[in-house]
């Protein structure tokens, strides 16, 4: 007399208990290295495991991954009640900065981990970078994404123009930006929020960081962001930018059709031109330096261990075996364009080869030498959602014609507010 | 008389357009699932199917366990159906039916629980999770939803409008237990009421990946929408294996909503009241 | 007439055991979290560091948020979308169900499915499709807007311009609105078709014969019936629409969207939570939210509340 409309259904559930009981696999007596990631990062340990296996063929590597926001936001929990933590924490750029001021992560470059000795073989602002305003090293840095101007030269002849033009400061970046649209029509850059995000990282003096400083004074009406601000304005109101979002149809189009002329992002940008965003477009792209010498990071991951782990000795030998390699270093640069963080790779002689997609360009030694220039930032709490008001603003600079300096003193006021807390 | 002729004409047309519209981004979906993903990123999008889609499934199962996350997606959708049903319809019976001290408060309670977003629970729900041990367990996924305010709300509606009081008298002067009018009487003549709502756990546990996401540790225990958002790189996704695995894992559903669909006319017929 | 194994029950006894299994899940499950929140409501806490890491700050959180001018913009974004985008799902779900009730006999299931088929797409699928089919230049959207502004008579409603709809501002809310009414006008109609069903199909005959046309039919039978379902429907997504999280957050990519416009309070809740790291003030929105919305609610209970001996 069953009145759920179960009779097919349960039947299905028992065969597909049956059957998730048979490939169910059990627990083995033996000692698991927990490793939580993301992609690409997951693969790039997932291919390290064999030689880790050569050292300790009785422990077992699982890695979870889970999407960039979620293994953030399942970090978070899992820190919050300090259980069900992994062994391995990676973390990305943007989060490291939290994470490493909540205290729950172990400090690698003392005792009995010590890897403040190497800190001279890491590329230096990404070992800033993992370090808490304490001195500690609470994340060690793997890979990193120099900043890199990519540029269509086709576009550039059209208009007349050469390299040095976009890149000798950014008012001829701009100027150069008016001129391929009377020639071509193309646009110089995707969103005018590009030159912003770039130009408020140049010219940090030290004790400052991107939005505060040490002392917890709000930045954002000093120099750099009205500089900053006025030149997103200016693009936006010659119409150079196409307000095309990241990630988006309109982008991946703008890059097969060579209506974007321009693009400021990490180095691994390349790679995904060159595989699927616009691969016909190859050799008509070239890299060159951030204009006006600015020099900033696109991301980069940094491997951790949280206090609550397991097996720390363990979880500190496969970190230090991920990032002090330079065989494994160079062979995550190959598989997945992720730039090593390890200064001694960057003499090996892949670097030297010519990438064909950028016309046979050597462009990694450019962005070594980018790398190299980089300096780190103080990370701030606040940063988040200081990000999010400076953006907020702009927005409305941008399409409602804000005045500047109006809406950078509205943005410092909203800071302030949440400093006061 | 003459609109009486015009009107179902249009209104079919109307209501043919609009079922056309509906399934156009669903049509869009399975399109996506056949093409590459430069091909997805192409202006314009491709509007009819490509030849990837086997490629596009090579790819999928290549990077996550996805037919064994299937596996447990259905599991956790079919336990959480069955439970649900059971707990939510005893009790929108009892609160329908029955008089008795502190009813409205608890249900005031209850449905309070309701205008709370679920991810303020997140970190708390974790916490009773590891205490039960029940980290990287199903049954953390389907027992919880059990008590859904959702359901028993949805229940006590029914019940109050499709069980008319003078039958459970009757039953019970004819000398019916408790459980007897239960099992016998409210339940047949829920049964629309059970499929909908069956349908509707199902699918939000199909879709759910907030709990998943809380509670599962390890990739082998992943459920599919977990699994599948685990391929999302911020710069480096395959979109077209993404889309081919969302298109797949729509089927159970479409499947599940084919064989309802009948109960729910069925149903017309046990709504006699006599 | 009993259920063979199950004990007798006595009808004052039934009601608590009948409830028994769900009380016990919902206390567990269900109250814990939210008694947890509202202690982390009056706490300052910064998740990574910790549980030790609370600190009892009273009401401070609350007063942030009531001058916050984010919380009063996502809170007038919420109820726009909850309006416009819940309003409409009705009006049309229930002269629908009612249409395909009582006129498709065949092709019910079929016609029904359609309808249906959004509500089961998964949010990831729904996000790679929209932003599709609003993409400004080649989107779905702006074409069929473009080829319906060529018909006569219908240019005075169509824009002339291809639209940007995930980028301008003003055109971020009734993109969302538009994807919250496909996703859950099905759900409706299904809900309302199951009532439909419940309702005896003598009274309909009984009416017919006594001259009654199928409008009047429709107004004073089918509407009072249904009154349990609407109350039940209407404060179901009024709930919902009050919570709107998903398609905000996966049409504005997580952030808002231009100048904050697509930034629910749910949304806004969430980044404080999980972007900016407070969840002693994320609490605290909650807790507002919480009581705008069960303000709402008893509003509505109040509007639409069927009376009568089963209510």
């Amino acid at each position: 007399m069953a009145t759920l409309q179960s009779h097919p259904l349960l039947h299905a559930a028992l065969l597909s208990l049956v059957s998730l009981a048979g490939t169910a696999s059990w627990a083995q007596a033996q000692t698991v290295l927990a490793i939580s990631a993301y992609p690409a990062v997951d693969e790039i340990a997932k291919a390290a495991i064999p030689a880790f296996k050569k050292k300790h063929p009785e422990v077992e590597v699982k890695i979870t991954s889970r999407a960039f926001a979620d293994h953030h936001t399942a970090m978070t929990t899992a820190l919050s009640t300090a259980s069900s933590l992994p062994d391995v924490m990676v973390l990305e750029y943007g989060y490291v900065g939290r994470f490493a001021e909540g205290g729950g992560l172990e400090d690698l470059g003392a005792a009995p981990y010590n890897l403040q000795s190497q800190q001279a073989r890491i590329v230096s602002f990404a070992y800033r970078q993992g370090t808490t305003s304490a001195g500690k090293l609470v994340a060690m840095p793997t890979d990193i994404g120099p900043g890199t101007l990519l540029y269509r030269t086709d576009v550039l002849k059209k208009a007349g123009l050469t390299e040095a033009d976009l890149t000798l400061s950014w008012d001829s970046y701009v100027a150069s930006g008016i001129k391929i649209k009377a020639a071509t029509g193309a646009y110089l850059m995707a969103h005018a929020r590009d030159i912003k995000d770039i130009m408020i990282r140049a010219d940090i003096k030290p004790g400052e960081g991107l939005y505060l400083d040490k002392n917890g004074k709000v930045l954002v009406d000093t120099p750099r962001f009205v500089r900053a601000f006025d030149l997103a304005k200016k693009v936006r109101e010659q119409k150079l930018d196409g307000k095309i979002a990241s990630w988006s149809n309109e982008w991946s189009e703008g890059f097969k059709r060579g209506t974007i002329a321009t693009q400021m992002s990490g180095a691994w940008l390349a790679g995904h031109l060159s595989t699927w965003l616009a691969p016909d477009t190859k050799g008509q792209w070239r890299a060159a330096q951030l204009p006006e010498k600015a020099y900033g990071s696109w991301g980069g991951s940094f491997y951790s261990i949280p206090k609550g782990a397991k097996n720390k000795a363990l979880a500190a030998e496969f970190i230090q075996m991920m990032t002090l390699t330079p065989e494994l270093q160079l062979a995550a640069f190959k598989a997945q364009d992720a730039f090593p963080a390890l200064l001694e790779v960057h003499n090996n002689a892949f670097f030297e080869q010519p990438i064909d997609f950028l016309g046979g360009q050597k462009a990694r030694l450019l962005w070594r030498d980018a790398a190299r220039k980089i300096t780190a930032v103080e990370v701030h709490k606040l940063d988040p959602i200081a990000d999010e008001i400076i953006n907020t603003e702009l927005d409305k600079v941008l399409d409602q014609g804000k005045d500047v300096r109006t809406a950078l003193a509205d943005a410092k006021a909203l800071i302030e507010r949440r400093a006061k807390r | 008389m003459r609109t009486d002729l015009l009107a179902p004409r249009a209104a079919y047309a109307l209501v043919g357009v609009g079922a056309l519209v509906m399934l156009l981004p669903f049509y869009f979906m399975f399109v996506f699932a056949s093409h590459s993903r430069t091909e997805i990123f192409n202006l314009p999008p491709p509007l009819f199917f490509g030849s990837s889609f086997l490629s596009n499934l090579d790819i999928l199962t290549t990077k996550i366990a996805f037919w064994r996350s299937l596996g447990w997606s259905l599991y956790v959708a079919l336990a959480s159906t069955a439970l649900t049903l059971l707990f939510c319809s005893m009790g929108g019976y009892a609160f329908a039916m029955y008089e008795f001290r502190g009813k409205q408060p608890l249900f005031t309670l209850v449905m309070g629980t309701m205008l709370l977003p679920s991810f303020l629970g997140m970190i708390p729900s974790f916490m009773i999770m590891d205490a039960f041990g029940w980290i990287d367990q199903p049954r953390a996924l389907y027992i919880p939803g059990a008590a859904s305010a959702f359901g028993i709300f949805m229940m006590r509606q029914f019940v109050s409008s499709a069980i008319p009081r003078d039958l459970v008298e009757a039953a019970r002067m004819d000398g019916c237990g408790e459980w007897g009018i239960y099992w016998r009487i409210v339940l047949p003549l829920l049964k629309p009421a059970l499929g909908t709502l069956g349908l509707i756990t199902f699918i939000a546990s199909w879709n759910n990946f907030i709990g998943p996401l809380i509670v599962m540790r390890s990739p082998e225990m992943y459920t599919l929408p977990l699994a599948l958002r685990s391929m999302q790189s911020p710069v480096n996704t395959e979109w077209g294996a993404v889309m081919a695995g969302s298109a797949i894992a729509t089927l159970p559903l479409l499947v599940l909503f084919a064989i309802s669909s009948r109960r729910l006319i069925d149903g017309l017929t046990a709504g006699a009241v006599k | 007439m009993r259920v063979g194994f199950l004990p007798r029950l006595s009808p004052a006894a039934a009601p608590y055991v009948l409830l028994s299994p769900f009380v016990l899940l919902f206390v567990v499950f269900g109250l814990f979290p939210l008694v947890f929140s509202f202690y982390l409501a009056f706490q300052s806490w910064e998740p990574t560091a910790g549980v030790s890491a609370m600190k009892f700050v009273g009401l401070d959180n609350f007063a942030f948020a009531l001058t916050d001018e984010w919380f009063w913009k996502s809170l007038k974004n919420t109820a726009w979308l909850a309006v416009v985008s819940g309003v409409p799902q009705h009006v049309v779900a229930i002269p629908l169900a009612y249409f395909i009730h009582t006129s498709f006999k065949r092709s019910r299931n079929s016609v029904i499915g359609a309808y249906f088929l959004p509500y089961i797409t998964s949010t990831v699928a729904i996000a790679m499709m929209f932003s599709t089919l609003f993409s400004t230049d080649y989107g779905l959207i702006n074409l069929s807007l473009q080829a319906l502004h060529g018909v006569p008579g219908l240019a005075s409603l169509t824009p002339a311009e291809p639209t940007d709809w995930l980028g301008r501002a003003e055109n971020i809310k009734p993109a969302i609105a538009l994807v919250v009414f496909w996703r859950y006008v099905g759900f409706n109609t299904v809900l309302y078709l199951a009532a439909l069903q419940t309702i005896p199909g003598d009274i309909y005959e009984a009416a017919t014969m006594d001259g009654a046309g199928r409008w009047q039919q429709f107004w004073y039978i089918t509407l009072p019936s249904l009154q349990p379902m609407i109350y039940f429907g209407v404060t179901l997504s009024m709930i919902g629409g009050l919570q709107l999280f998903e398609e905000p957050f996966i049409l504005t990519g997580g952030r808002g969207g231009t100048d904050q416009t697509g930034m629910t309070t749910a949304m806004y809740m969430y980044r404080t939570a999980f972007e900016f790291n407070d969840f002693g003030g994320a609490s605290a929105l909650s807790w507002l939210l919480f009581v705008f919305v069960a303000v709402l609610t008893w509003l509505t209970n109040r509007a639409f509340k069927p009376r009568g001996p089963a209510a």
